[in-house]
């Protein structure tokens, strides 16, 4: 029979990391607002980015991080389906704490979206909380599209038209101009 | 024809002319004529001499002087024609029609001799003709007191239009091949002299030695040897003074039959090919000796002597102590102290010496660099042929040959799938230390280095070897050979002349050789590091080089930390000498901040050894009980702990594994007193890192092997039970299936565990082999130091830098398809600036604009993106 006459050795362990401070750059008393900012939308940049969530994007317009562009692909089983949608929205100085604006850039045949494009959405204005992040608020402008508020609308035709949803899918299908890829 | 010329010239003549005085005249130009032809024809009598001076006295006195020489002139070249030229090609017609072969023509000496003679002795003939003519001439000018023009001129005049027919009559019938004749000609002559002389060199070598062994016995009678050797190389002179006539008479004739360019050409392609054979001959494909001295003592020996014997017996060698002195050679310092009998050079003999040398340069540049490869290959014993080929380069100036042709030979011999890449890192090496002994500037090893850089980019082991080459070197790794210690020792070499080049940085040499090569030269290519100012790049550092093949030299640290975190990780002892030695060195070059994480690991190491002779001391001694109970257990003192700081680490793999409940409980025991001493610091076990050695005893002996803590785990489940289905077995160990069937080979080809198919296919049964096989790992000796890191892609126990690569790359990948999304096209720039501006989180964006490209280029094979126009859309 084998026997086992050994030791172990060497084996590995990590030191709790308790040692030297992380390296963080303390900014300024006066600048720790915008960096703040900056991080925190990096941050839901990354998240955003890793998250891969099908039908929704977002990326920062090339040297601003306050601005983005967003895309939004209709759901399925909705009267979008098939469509995409161009956003823009731009990040308030304070952001987190004040919404950013969300707008449509492509024109949406939506009873919660004016012709310019603005939307109205509870969350962007006055049920807008920090919790919220750029990724929260493209699907909740993609569930919009499929669940709209047409008690208070902003496009009353849509709104209107909302209850036959095969007349409503021919009006999108009539307004829909697709994005200039 | 005479009739026409005659009314032509002389209209005003014949005006004033009676019918019988031109009766007379006519009369006498027939007989003239008859006469001249009589002469040419060798029919001479004395009488007729004197007839032809007559006929050409009177008329001349009629005033038709040039008729008569034009006349005189006509017949001599159709005579020429017929009796010299004809029959003088006549000798020649074996070789021309190719019934015999030049080269086997030991005749063609002597037919050549005597075409000549006879050719000459026509010519001769034909001299005394027209000298009679001109006597005649002269006479009748004289009697007619006209002394207008000078006899002299006159005469000259006629010679040297007589030499212009002889040649242009020789010129308009000379058939192809004569040039080639004549250049056999001389070639045999020439190696006829050539060994001649060789042996007298090495007659005189021996004689020598000789001499200097009798100097010793009797240095008085010096004196006396001298002579002899004098006498020798009188002897040596005069047999060569003889070959030399015979061919100085040869040039002289063929001159004189207008020749002159053509037979230097012959014996100058003759002396050429003589000198290229021998320049091939001395060289050969050995490389470990210089032969340029040899080279240029034989152009002293041969071809110099022959052409200043040649031009000597020409009489062109003129002009002692003329100017011409000033035109040394710029090779041979003390021009006269070659030259045996010859006290000053002529300007002709100085610029043959010139073009001989120029030539034999090029020809042994030609020959290197057609090598070069070879020559690299056995660099440090091939520094002699190096060193010949600079001085070649220096002097013929055409780095750019060098450049083509080893390009091209490197792209064909070694940046091939077969070469490995360690191979490929050797050859660059010495490569680079080859070149700067050329070219101390570096220009061309750019140049030439940039294929050999561009491919090792491509391959994915590179920087792996690099860091081999860069490490291994110390621990005196015999497999990684002399690759390995070249890099370790360019390594101390730079630490130590790091003073000593900085201060021969010398601007004014070196800054001007710079500019005179970049004249010369192309523009860098464009991928040439801008980074790398001309100040570095002047200064050819191998490993500055080596770092350039990656690009940053970030890259090569990372791959270093990982290597050196596999070797710590995998040692059992704290001795780590030879890696502080390696990281000082590599901290001198690529400094302090970027090797830190490096050095934290090492001083990990260091504390990790305080710590744990530390945890042990205060061990307290285990009470009696305890004791017994944990006699057959292990104590604390087998246990040695390595603490690492994991910020500074590369990420380390975890893989769960259970160990055994006894050294469970030591590995607790010994976090417990770890946190007593340290407190707050706790340990956190990385269970599966680690070495064990572990002792099995079979009934017939025992077997000695260092394993990880997982393979350590398997065995030991073996103790209680010898047979286990791989299902129990996984779980009992606690890793997946897979994962154990893979590491259990390890057993099983030790011979330890035998593999047996169960009731599910999927399911196996490992049992304990009792000592039957044992006799196979018998074979091996007592112990068997089994290191299996790394053996197989999966053991590793560090991400390696491939692995944190891909995942970099695949944040890339969603970053660019975003944006994409968003932004519709975008061109390559404009995805790189947007990388770097908002791909900030760990790991930052760090990649330069090629690498980003090729990233791109693959995800486009992927079908994910699509180029059109230079821009990068979605594939939709």
């Amino acid at each position: 029979m084998a026997a086992m006459n050994g030791g172990y050795s060497d084996n590995t362990p990590a030191a709790d990391p308790a040692g030297p401070p992380a390296k963080q750059n303390v900014a300024p008393a006066k600048t720790v607002d915008t960096q703040s900012v900056l991080k925190r939308l990096q941050s839901e940049l990354m998240s955003l980015m890793m998250s891969g969530d099908p039908g929704i994007s977002a990326f920062p317009e090339e040297d601003n991080i306050f601005n983005w562009k967003g895309t939004i692909h209709g759901s399925k089983e909705t009267v979008f389906e098939g469509t995409e949608y161009k956003l823009s929205l731009s990040f308030p100085a304070d952001y987190p704490f004040k919404p950013p604006k969300v707008k449509f850039e492509t024109g949406c045949f939506h009873p919660n979206v004016d012709v310019f494009g603005n939307i109205c959405l509870d969350i962007l204005q006055d049920k807008w909380s920090s919790a919220y992040d750029v990724r929260t608020i493209l699907l909740s402008i993609q569930s919009l599209l499929g669940e709209p508020n047409t008690s208070s609308p902003l496009n009353t035709q849509a709104a209107a038209l909302w209850s036959n949803q095969e007349e409503y899918r021919k009006m999108v299908e009539k307004l829909y101009n697709k994005p200039a890829a | 024809m005479e009739s026409i010329s005659l009314s032509d010239c002389n209209l005003g003549a014949l005006d004033s002319l009676s019918s019988d005085s031109i009766e007379e005249i006519l009369e006498s130009w027939s007989c003239f004529c008859s006469t001249t032809d009589a002469i040419l024809n060798g029919n001479v009598e004395v009488d007729v001499e004197d007839e032809f001076v007559s006929y050409v006295h009177f008329l001349c006195n009629h005033g038709l002087r040039s008729l008569v020489e034009d006349q005189f002139f006509q017949s001599l070249e159709v005579t020429f024609e017929t009796r010299g030229v004809s029959r003088f090609w006549h000798h020649f017609d074996a070789y021309i029609n190719g019934s015999m072969l030049m080269n086997e023509a030991s005749g063609l000496e002597e037919v050549l001799y005597k075409a000549l003679e006879e050719l000459s002795l026509v010519k001769r003939c034909q001299e005394r003709t027209l000298l009679m003519l001109v006597h005649s001439l002269e006479s009748h000018r004289d009697s007619t007191l006209d002394k207008k023009h000078t006899s002299d001129a006159e005469r000259v005049y006629l010679l040297s239009k007589y030499k212009l027919m002889v040649s242009s009559v020789l010129m308009a019938s000379i058939p192809r091949q004569f040039p080639a004749i004549l250049n056999q000609y001389f070639k045999r002559r020439l190696e006829e002299l050539s060994t001649l002389m060789d042996g007298g060199c090495q007659e005189e070598l021996h004689d020598k030695e000789n001499m200097d062994l009798d100097e010793k016995r009797k240095s008085f009678s010096g004196v006396g040897e001298m002579d002899i050797d004098e006498h020798h190389n009188r002897k040596k002179l005069s047999e060569n003074s003889l070959l030399v006539k015979n061919i100085g008479k040869v040039v002289q004739d063929l001159r004189s039959f207008g020749f002159t360019s053509m037979t230097e050409d012959a014996y100058a392609s003759a002396i050429f090919l003589l000198l290229k054979d021998k320049v091939q001959d001395l060289a050969g494909d050995d490389y470990r000796s210089s032969v340029l001295d040899s080279i240029k003592l034989w152009i002293q020996a041969v071809p110099f002597q022959f052409l200043h014997a040649l031009l000597t017996y020409l009489g062109d060698s003129v002009c002692p102590g003329s100017p011409s002195y000033g035109l040394k050679s710029p090779l041979a310092s003390h021009p006269s102290s070659f030259y045996p009998g010859v006290d000053t050079p002529s300007e002709g003999l100085i610029r043959w010496k010139l073009r001989l040398e120029y030539f034999a340069y090029e020809t042994l540049q030609d020959l290197r660099i057609a090598k070069l490869f070879d020559i690299i290959v056995d660099y440090p014993d091939s520094s002699p042929a190096i060193e010949d080929l600079k001085q070649c380069l220096d002097y013929t100036g055409q780095h750019s040959k060098l450049v083509d042709s080893f390009i091209s030979a490197l792209k064909y011999r070694l940046l091939t799938a077969g070469a490995s890449t360690n191979d490929i890192l050797h050859q660059y090496v010495s490569t680079i230390k080859a070149l700067r002994t050329i070219d101390p500037a570096g220009i061309f090893l750019e140049a030439v280095g940039e294929p050999i850089r561009e491919y090792l980019r491509g391959r994915k082991d590179t920087i792996k070897c690099i860091v081999t080459m860069l490490t291994d070197g110390s621990g005196g790794n015999a497999s990684s050979g002399n690759a390995g210690d070249s890099l370790l020792e360019e390594l101390n070499r730079d630490e130590e002349n790091q003073d000593i080049i900085d201060l021969n940085d010398d601007f004014n040499t070196d800054d001007k050789q710079a500019w005179l090569n970049a004249q010369r030269w192309e523009p860098d290519p464009v991928e040439a590091d801008p980074l790398k100012g001309s100040m570095s790049r002047r200064k050819v550092d191998v490993l500055g080089m080596i770092v350039g093949i990656i690009g940053s030299k970030d890259q090569l640290v990372n791959e270093y930390r990982v290597m050196l975190a596999e070797k710590l990780l995998n040692k059992s002892d704290y001795d780590i000498d030879s890696e502080i030695r390696t990281l000082e060195l590599l901290k001198i070059h690529f400094g302090e901040s970027s090797m830190q994480k490096c050095e934290i690991m090492l001083n990990d190491l260091i504390d990790s050894k305080r710590t744990n002779s530390n945890i042990k001391k205060t061990l307290p001694k285990p009470s009696q009980a305890e004791g017994e109970a944990r006699k057959s257990e292990f104590s604390l003192d087998a246990l040695a702990a390595t603490i690492i700081s994991a910020n500074f680490w590369p990420p380390i793999q975890d893989e769960p594994v259970n160990l055994p409940g006894s050294v469970d409980t030591l590995l607790s025991d010994y976090a417990k007193r770890f946190h007593e001493i340290k407190t707050p610091r706790k340990l956190l076990w990385k269970k599966n890192l680690g070495v064990v050695k572990l002792e099995l005893q079979f009934e017939d002996k025992a077997v000695q092997f260092s394993v990880t803590p997982l393979l350590a785990s398997i065995i030991m489940q073996f103790q209680d039970q010898t047979r286990w289905t791989s299902k129990d077995l996984a779980a009992a160990v606690g890793v997946p299936i897979d994962i154990l069937n893979r590491r259990i080979n390890f057993w099983i080809s030790k011979g330890v565990l035998a593999e047996s198919a169960g009731q599910d296919t999927n399911d196996h049964i490992f049992s304990l082999m009792e000592g039957a096989d044992s006799n196979r790992t018998g074979t091996h000796g007592g112990s068997n130091d089994e290191h299996l890191m790394g053996d197989e892609e999966g053991d590793r126990s560090l991400a390696s830098v491939e692995d944190q690569l891909l995942k970099e790359m695949t944040i890339y990948e969603k970053f660019i398809l975003g944006m994409l999304t968003n932004f519709g096209s975008m061109a390559l720039d404009r995805i790189h600036n947007t990388l770097k501006m908002f791909c900030v989180a760990d790991p930052s964006y760090d990649k330069s604009l090629q690498q980003l490209q090729s990233f791109l280029a693959g995800l486009v094979s992927e079908e994910k993106l699509e180029l059109r126009d230079g821009m990068y859309v979605l594939k939709k």
